[in-house]
């Protein structure tokens, strides 16, 4: 017997009840896979080791491109070395191009394996920075299409630029400045690959790290030439993806392809260098702005050009002027395209990028009107929430008490310390399509299913929360399954999305299963199914509290099946756009240029915050990726060479333990919306133009190129002086 | 990396006779030795040697020698930790156990080996980049002369740029420490000071005296002088775990606000540890004052001939200099 809920009950469309009478949403709550992570029991795709598993590796080029040719036979010739697939046989296009792929016992013989295909090579001539796509004679890294022109989403003009002109002429005070952003890597710390586990027969299960569970038992199919119904997704934990994981990648492909042809499980995954060189990355760009202000520092025109660096793709078109109200705004937006990877998507694409040239040009602007930085940004948003969300930051980081509000300063000669700010911006609604089921079992348990993956964002905890909450029972009762194809349909987790698509449709089966179990269960309490209260472990009648049944009781009483209820979205539970403000506080040694982020606070406004655990994992974890885009990271590519010449964690430098500064995430209770937000994407965005802001702010000292590296600070420093 | 044959000999002896006995075409096939392991690993994991066997020198009870005495002797195999956690070393040869504790992370500190350290082969990224093949590997160029230069040297360069990476050794030629090695004629023993070799000296493919089959065996330091007190300053660009952007080590001998005496030594602007002569000539019988500091630093970078991306590395040195005698003066460092 399947139960199902009658429609048009008195409780109606399923809401997430008043904030002050929730139990376990809107409660901090501990990860379900904190243990297992911390103990290393928590397997991830690339732990997965099917019986008969072979490792796979890909064989790379080089060079930044060339043609070649390759003989498979020396690694198929070799003791242990299984199988051996062409992967590509037109000109490589970028450093780490990877054309073929070898399968062998283990790790060491598949590496000794791919080095011994002999891969012959003739380099071609490359443009691999932007200098070199620009210059005359450059070679033309697209085929026919010039180096240099609009290409992607958002690419040429908009405004009026001969009007922009003349309202900067008019301006009361004017800056102009050029900035670089160099590319930044996604660095998940598990690499992109799937295991494909196949034995030969019509079946599949391929272990993905990924984004999109759903998006990958098509394509595996189709390398495997299987029935799309017959392979199987699975991702039960996996470690980061920031946007580079929506497909299987050529890692993948190549796991199903040898797996396919040897009849066995086959492992492929990227290492580290292969990683850097092929697996996407966040577009650099050059922007030129020229920006003024009238005499209230009001901004009057802003006129900006910006070139994104996006290696073979175009890079993310983001526009000025970001977020800030101006009256008169020109923008030319062009791509320029090199022998590199094509970028991708990365936590928030484009956004940083623009953010960190507006936030240094409106602190400039600032400072030459002479106004204090926060009433700046005050005069120049319009949103009454951004005024409140900057109050805020201010508050806490000190701003009152602060000595340098309007005027940078210059430190005691031996150090400074200086505070800066930036807003951010952000849809994070979600969008019908998940399915979801909720299943109460005899026995007392309860199973919440949807097959969306967890990226380490704290989804899967939501999804015991969110019927743990409806069932009156603790996180601990509820068994949270996800990650799987088999499962009901998920989200691909891009856009801040995950969360508002997910949880309004687990609500609304949390809802109707205790609508049905409700109706089921009131004749036992003698009562109307409207009256049957879940709280505290126990079921009983809202009239009389005291006495009832203890959850156990209540399921025993059900069918042997069990009660199951399916979910569907339901667009009131979430809703989209927010606003966000951050502030830093640096510390600057002017000796040895060193930048000491000592503190940064976050405000989101965020609707309902389900989980403010997580949600605070995710705003600091956001602070941290963009300390790392300000203070150290940069793909470094030699021009002569053709390389990338820091593709490991040793010269490509993230933040470590010791660069972690007080981190202070702030919910904005304002904003009282009964739904829920993604946060992903919008705290990345404003980190990167508050520190270079507090560096200015402590000693007068601009960098408009990032990383902002000693070297930078001190030769500024050094010829201030 | 290549599969390899493991050898754990007992002694000195036996480890040297499993060495080849020169440096032959075919170097980057040779056997190598191996302490703690922590830098001849990368260098396999990026193929930049492909020894057929690997000489663990783990079991050779020779060189676990540790005597806090009147001098300090170190053997070979002295872990960073050890050296770092000795609350005695800190007192007497305080820049030495800051050197130590500045080294990579916990975890390598507690592997890697004093002589290992001082051995350790150069981070420059052109040379770790198995497809760059510079000077250094048998190449015909220096890639960071004209290429990237921001980590290179600024001192005693070309026909390579690297700067030596080793903490220790800046700290070691600092406090006057003197090095034993086994030779085919027996044990020497001299200066660390000329263990070490700029490129333009030695062979452009390594950077000090040791053969391939000698063993560095120990290091023996002399105690500081009464009155004398040292401190060593890593510049890190990345506070966690980094080799050093700009160092210093300094000794002196303070009294009553005057330099009596001192020793400096600057890491990580040149390939060998850099003694800065001319300041230590200026400093003796000065004023301790931040306008003698600063003429130091001035004295001490002299002779910098800066590459295109590591001019800072001019300002940077002579701030860590001032700081150290800040550190000195102000009790920070013993």
């Amino acid at each position: 017997m399947s139960l199902q809920p009658k429609k048009n009950t008195k409780d109606g469309q399923p809401t997430w009840g008043e904030r002050d009478r929730l139990s376990v949403l809107n409660t901090d709550t501990r990860r379900l896979s904190a243990g297992a992570k911390v103990s290393g029991e928590a397997l991830y795709s690339m732990d997965q080791r099917p019986e008969g598993m072979l490792f796979g590796r890909l064989v790379c080029v080089p060079v930044a491109t060339a043609e070649f040719t390759l003989d498979l036979e020396p690694a198929l010739a070799m003791d242990g070395v299984e199988g051996a697939i062409v992967l590509r046989k037109d000109k490589t296009l970028y450093n780490g191009q990877a054309v073929a792929a070898v399968a062998a016992r283990t790790p060491e013989l598949a590496e000794d394996a791919a080095r011994a295909v002999k891969l012959e090579i003739k380099p071609l001539p490359w443009a691999v920075t932007a200098e070199q796509a620009m210059a005359e004679r450059a070679p033309q890294v697209l085929g026919r299409r010039p180096n240099y022109g609009p290409r992607g989403r958002g690419d040429g003009t908009t405004g009026d630029e001969e009007e922009t002109m003349l309202a900067l002429e008019g301006a009361a005070y004017r800056v102009e400045s050029e900035y670089h952003v160099p590319v930044q890597h996604h660095c998940s710390l598990e690499t992109h690959g799937v295991v494909a586990d196949y034995d030969g027969g019509e079946e599949a299960t391929i272990y993905a790290s990924t984004q999109s569970v759903f998006g990958i038992p098509g394509s595996a199919a189709r390398e495997m030439d299987l029935s799309r119904k017959n392979v199987r997704c699975v991702v039960e934990h996996m470690g980061g993806g920031f946007g580079s994981k929506f497909s299987m990648d050529v890692a993948g492909k190549a796991a199903c392809a040898l797996a396919k042809e040897t009849g066995r499980p086959v492992y492929v995954f990227n290492d580290r260098e292969q990683e850097f060189q092929t697996s996407g990355n966040r577009s650099g760009s050059t922007q030129r702005i020229q920006a003024g202000v009238d005499e209230e520092g009001k901004l009057v025109a802003m006129h900006s050009e910006m070139e994104k660096l996006g290696g073979l793709g175009p890079g993310p078109g983001t526009r000025q002027p970001y977020i800030y109200d101006v009256a008169e705004s020109f923008t030319r937006e062009h791509s320029i395209h090199t022998n590199t990877d094509a970028s991708r998507a990365m936590r928030a694409p484009g956004h940083p990028q623009v953010s960190f040239a507006m936030e240094s040009t409106i602190d400039q602007l600032a400072y030459e009107a002479g106004i204090d930085l926060v009433e700046f940004r005050k005069l120049n948003l319009s949103d009454p929430v951004y005024h409140r969300q900057l109050d805020r930051v201010a508050r806490e980081i000190g701003w009152a008490d602060h000595p340098h509000k309007s005027a940078p300063g210059t430190g005691d000669g031996w150090t400074a310390e200086g505070i800066g700010f930036g807003v951010t911006i952000w849809g994070g609604g979600g969008y019908a399509g998940c399915g979801a089921n909720v299943r109460i079992e005899r026995d007392g348990g309860v199973i919440s299913s949807i097959g969306v993956q967890d990226l380490g964002t704290g989804v899967r905890t939501l999804v015991a929360m969110i019927p743990a909450e409806e069932f009156g029972l603790t996180v601990e009762d509820v068994d949270a399954r996800i990650g799987d194809s088999h499962l009901p349909q998920g989200v691909s987790s891009g856009g801040s999305v995950t969360t508002g698509s997910v949880s309004p449709v687990v609500k609304s089966a949390a809802w109707n299963a205790r609508l049905a179990f409700a109706e089921h269960l009131a004749p036992i309490l003698s009562c109307e199914p409207g009256n049957v209260t879940f709280a505290d472990g126990k079921v009983f009648d809202r009239a009389s509290p005291d006495r009832g049944l203890s959850w156990q009781d209540a399921c025993a009483a059900l069918p042997t099946e069990g009660l199951t209820a399916n979910g569907e979205f339901v667009d009131d539970l979430q809703a989209s756009g927010v606003h966000g403000a951050q502030a830093a506080r640096v510390r600057v040694d002017l000796k040895t240029g060193q930048l000491t982020v000592l503190k940064m606070v976050a405000i989101q406004d965020s609707g309902l915050v389900l989980n403010p655990l997580t949600w605070r994992s995710q705003v600091n974890g956001a602070m941290i990726q963009a300390l790392g885009q300000a203070l150290l990271e940069e793909r470094c590519m030699d021009p002569d060479l053709g390389l990338q010449i820091n593709p490991n964690f040793g010269d490509y430098k993230i933040p470590g333990s010791l660069e972690i500064p007080e981190l202070v995430a702030i919910i904005d209770e304002e904003d009282t919306r009964q739904a829920v937000i993604g946060v992903g994407e919008p705290p990345v965005i404003p980190g990167v133009g508050a520190i270079a802001n507090a560096l200015q702010n402590a000693c007068d000292v601009r960098i408009t190129s990032l990383p902002l590296t000693p070297d930078k600070i001190l030769s500024a420093i050094a010829s201030q002086s | 990396m290549k599969t390899f044959k493991i050898h754990r000999p007992k002694t000195v002896e036996q480890a040297t006779g499993l060495l080849p006995s020169r440096r032959g075409p075919a170097e980057i096939d040779e056997a190598r030795p191996m302490a703690g392991g922590q830098d001849l690993l990368t260098e396999m994991k990026s193929y930049l040697v492909q020894p057929e066997s690997v000489v663990d020198l783990g079991a050779v009870a020779e060189l676990e020698e540790y005597e806090v005495g009147a001098s300090l002797r170190l053997g070979a195999l002295t872990t960073l930790a050890r050296i770092a956690s000795d609350t005695e070393i800190g007192a007497r040869w305080t820049a030495l156990a800051e050197a130590a504790a500045s080294v990579a992370s916990p975890q390598i500190r507690t592997q890697a080996t004093l002589g290992g350290n001082l051995c350790q082969r150069p981070r420059c990224w052109y040379f770790r980049h198995e497809d760059a093949v510079c000077i250094k590997k048998g190449g015909s160029e220096c890639f960071a002369e004209s290429g990237l230069s921001k980590y290179n040297a600024i001192l005693g360069g070309g026909p390579s740029y690297i700067v030596h990476p080793s903490d220790c050794a800046t700290a070691l030629v600092c406090l006057d420490a003197e090095v034993t090695r086994s030779t085919k004629r027996g044990e020497r023993t001299q200066p660390l000071e000329e263990f070490f070799t700029l490129p333009s000296e030695g062979s452009v493919m390594r950077e000090n005296v040791l053969k391939a089959d000698e063993l560095l065996l120990k290091i023996e330091v002399p105690a500081l002088p009464e009155g004398w007190k040292s401190t060593y300053l890593k510049f890190k660009e990345r506070a966690s775990y980094d080799f050093a952007l700009c160092a210093v080590a300094l000794s002196a001998k303070l009294e009553g606000g005057k330099i009596e005496d001192a020793r400096l030594v600057l890491g990580a602007v040149a390939p060998i540890p850099w003694r800065a002569r001319a300041a230590e000539e200026f400093l003796a019988g000065k004023q301790s004052t931040p306008e003698v500091w600063e003429k130091a630093g001035e004295l001490a970078m002299e002779e910098a001939e800066p590459l295109a991306d590591n001019a800072f590395k001019v300002p940077l040195a002579q701030g860590l200099i001032q700081k150290a005698f800040k550190s000195l003066t102000d009790g920070g460092a013993k």
